[in-house]
């Protein structure tokens, strides 16, 4: 009776652990997907947003990236290092070529290989209307690296998948 | 068949009763089709130029993903390749296989030194491309059509791991 009693007492507390690692497991997950949707709030713009507006998003934009970020895409010019006031200015710089944008991120994969350390594999989605009236429209799946810093996944890489090579 | 009974037929096809042995067949339909058209054969609608004319902007079409199971795409083959998560993919055509050597001349294709003869290429095209070899695992896709400019055509190998199948038409 007692070797019941027993049984049952471990099996309640290793599924309460497992639902205590997996609950943990989500959060992160969530919290890594909570700067992706900063990141498509700060990143868009609305026709006719005022100065002000654009100054604020693109200051908040810099706090998203660690303090040394590394881009990697085919376009050699856009590739390299940025600290968090680059990608403010770059994104200043970025968004006033266009007179609306929106970025969107789909298909979310994560996986965290090590502590502090996210991995994510998704779709990213940039369609605008450039000043000029040129209208964007380009998708591109991306792997992206955050790394964890006082509480907050921080983005440190970001690569845009080749998938065809010349 | 009395007006009375034909009318009951439909009502009862349109308003049936929700019986379980209706419910089940109901929900063994709607799994069949969330796997079949979710997973073997997927609905895609065609988006760009770079296939034209052999598939047109705006055609539909549906991705039979169930042709590679047991073979390797072969040249001439039009397939899927996945481009962006599950939903985004590019239709190209295999004009080289692994360890070929593909190059252009003067918009002639050329694999291995020879020209191969491409009946599916309508508008005219003056591609230069230097020669480079298929890596392992990859095959070399390009779309039919070359009348654009080489640097705006989205063409090039690619891991047979992100070739999704082929369009059923």
């Amino acid at each position: 009776m007692v070797k019941i009693k027993y049984l049952i007492i471990a099996i309640i507390a290793v599924g309460i652990g497992v639902l205590a690692a997996f609950t943990l497991l989500q959060s992160e997950e969530r919290r890594v997907k909570k700067q992706f949707s900063l990141l498509s709030e700060w990143a868009s713009k609305d026709p006719g947003e005022n100065v002000l507006t654009m100054a604020h998003k693109t200051q908040r934009m810099g706090t998203l990236f660690a303090e040394k970020f590394e881009l990697k895409t085919e376009i050699d010019l856009m590739s390299g290092s940025y600290t968090p006031e680059e990608i403010s200015s770059l994104a200043a710089r970025g968004r006033l070529m266009f007179s609306n944008l929106s970025l969107k991120f789909y298909d979310f994969d994560t996986s965290f290989p090590e502590k502090g350390i996210a991995k994510v594999i998704l779709t990213a989605r940039l369609k605008g209307k450039s000043t000029a009236g040129e209208y964007v429209d380009e998708t591109h799946e991306l792997e992206c690296i955050l790394k964890k810093t006082e509480k907050r996944w921080l983005f440190s890489y970001v690569e845009m998948v080749q998938v065809l090579k010349k | 068949m009395s007006v009375m009974a034909l009318y009951r037929r439909i009502h009862q096809f349109f308003f049936p009763s929700l019986t379980p042995k209706f419910l089940i067949r109901a929900l063994l339909v709607a799994l069949f089709a969330y796997l079949f058209f979710g997973h073997i054969c997927i609905p895609l609608r065609i988006r760009g130029y770079s296939m034209e004319p052999t598939y047109h902007n705006g055609g539909v079409n549906f991705l039979w993903k169930l042709c590679y199971t047991f073979s390797k795409p072969k040249r001439y083959d039009v397939v899927a390749v996945r481009f962006a998560g599950n939903r985004v993919m590019l239709l190209k055509r295999v004009v080289a296989l692994e360890g070929e050597r593909v190059e252009f001349r003067s918009g002639r294709l050329f694999v291995d030194g020879k020209e191969v003869e491409e009946p599916y290429v309508r508008y005219p095209c003056n591609w230069n491309l230097p020669p480079r070899q298929v890596e392992k695992d990859c095959i070399y896709v390009v779309g039919d059509n070359r009348g654009m400019p080489i640097e705006d055509h989205h063409f090039g190998q690619t891991s047979m791991k992100r070739i999704l199948g082929m369009p059923l038409w």
